[in-house]
């Protein structure tokens, strides 16, 4: 009796105080530093992102906030709109805080790509 | 029994923040589900600060529970809109960025200091921010400040004196190279959000994974 009250106590006490993490960020504050420090670890951020994002996908666990966003923005800085498309698609789908933003970007981009379709015709 | 109750209250003593806090009802009146953290203003002669505080910001943000925007798209995106200082973004009206946005509540935060004081062989770091969440309807729902100070230990018992000058002066030299922000920079945060004693509440996301 008086060794479970102490554990459910301890377990109380515990539990009060100790935040556990939500999420994995797979370097993702180290990787934004250096490529804010020096912009040519840019890359390195964006294949960092690549491995976490295809690693939490496949165990099947929830990708941080914004993780698919940055990823894609930087696709976009490298002009690959459709993997960006894909990208904003993925943190909408998984994140309907961010429906909003995605939304008006994804739209964005996709007329972008319809009037580049156009003059090439 | 007698024991186990002492020891509980000794535990939750360690967690019970110290009693001057904040007044939070206008947070939990607001219960912002999303926060934008949007570029930092600087007031340290360090050019880069800014941008290393921003990235620091979003891990600690989004731990706590929140849908924390992407900030270097964030960043991006209000480049694209012609906003590249900080305080630039800061003058808009929070409203204006909220719904820009699609996001609940503003994430403010100014740099007062960051800087390293070099004396003859020690040097100290210090960074000193400021934080302010103001909800989409333009309303302040929190407000905090930070500084912290790290000074390299020099143990000064023992040993031979020129050895020690010798540690005391690699000491300031690798701290005068690449003076120690970052380290400080995430306590600060945690502190903020988290540990402290005005810390923001739970997220949604927080507070269900609790049930």
């Amino acid at each position: 009796m008086r060794s479970s009250l102490l554990i459910v106590f301890l377990l109380l006490g515990l539990t009060g105080c100790a935040q556990t993490g939500l999420y994995k960020w797979g370097g993702y504050e180290q990787g934004l530093y250096s490529s804010y420090k020096d912009p040519t670890k840019i890359e390195g951020l964006r294949t960092a992102l690549e491995s976490h994002i295809k690693e939490m996908e496949t165990t099947n666990q929830k990708v941080a906030p914004g993780l698919y966003a940055e990823l894609g923005t930087l696709y976009l800085q490298s002009g690959l709109s459709e993997k960006a498309i894909a990208m904003y698609t993925k943190e909408r789908d998984t994140w309907p805080e961010s429906k909003g933003l995605m939304t008006a970007m994804i739209k964005n981009l996709e007329r972008r790509l319809q009037a580049k379709q156009e003059v090439a015709k | 029994m007698k024991s186990a109750i002492v020891l509980a209250s000794l535990l939750l003593a360690g967690c019970v923040a110290q009693p001057v806090k904040k007044d939070m009802s206008a947070f939990v009146a607001a219960a912002p589900r999303s926060i934008l953290v949007v570029p930092v203003i600087n007031k340290s002669l360090d050019v880069d600060a800014p941008n290393y505080v921003l990235a620091t910001l979003p891990v600690p943000v989004a731990e706590k529970g929140y849908y924390v925007f992407p900030v270097n798209t964030t960043k991006y995106v209000l480049e694209q809109e012609g906003f590249y200082e900080g305080e630039r973004v800061h003058q808009q009206p929070p409203s204006v960025l909220a719904k820009m946005f699609g996001a609940d509540a503003v994430l403010y935060v100014i740099i007062n200091r960051w800087d390293a004081q070099y004396a003859l062989i020690t040097t100290t770091v210090t960074v000193e921010f400021e934080y302010r969440l103001v909800n989409k309807d333009g309303a302040e729902i929190w407000a905090e400040q930070k500084k912290m100070v790290y000074q390299p230990q020099n143990n000064n018992s023992g040993g031979h004196p020129a050895a020690q000058l010798i540690a005391v002066l690699v000491n300031a030299a690798i701290t005068r190279a690449a003076p120690n922000y970052m380290p400080l920079t995430q306590m600060a945060n945690r502190d903020v959000f988290i540990l402290g004693v005005n810390a923001i509440p739970d997220g949604p996301y927080r507070s269900k994974e609790k049930k």
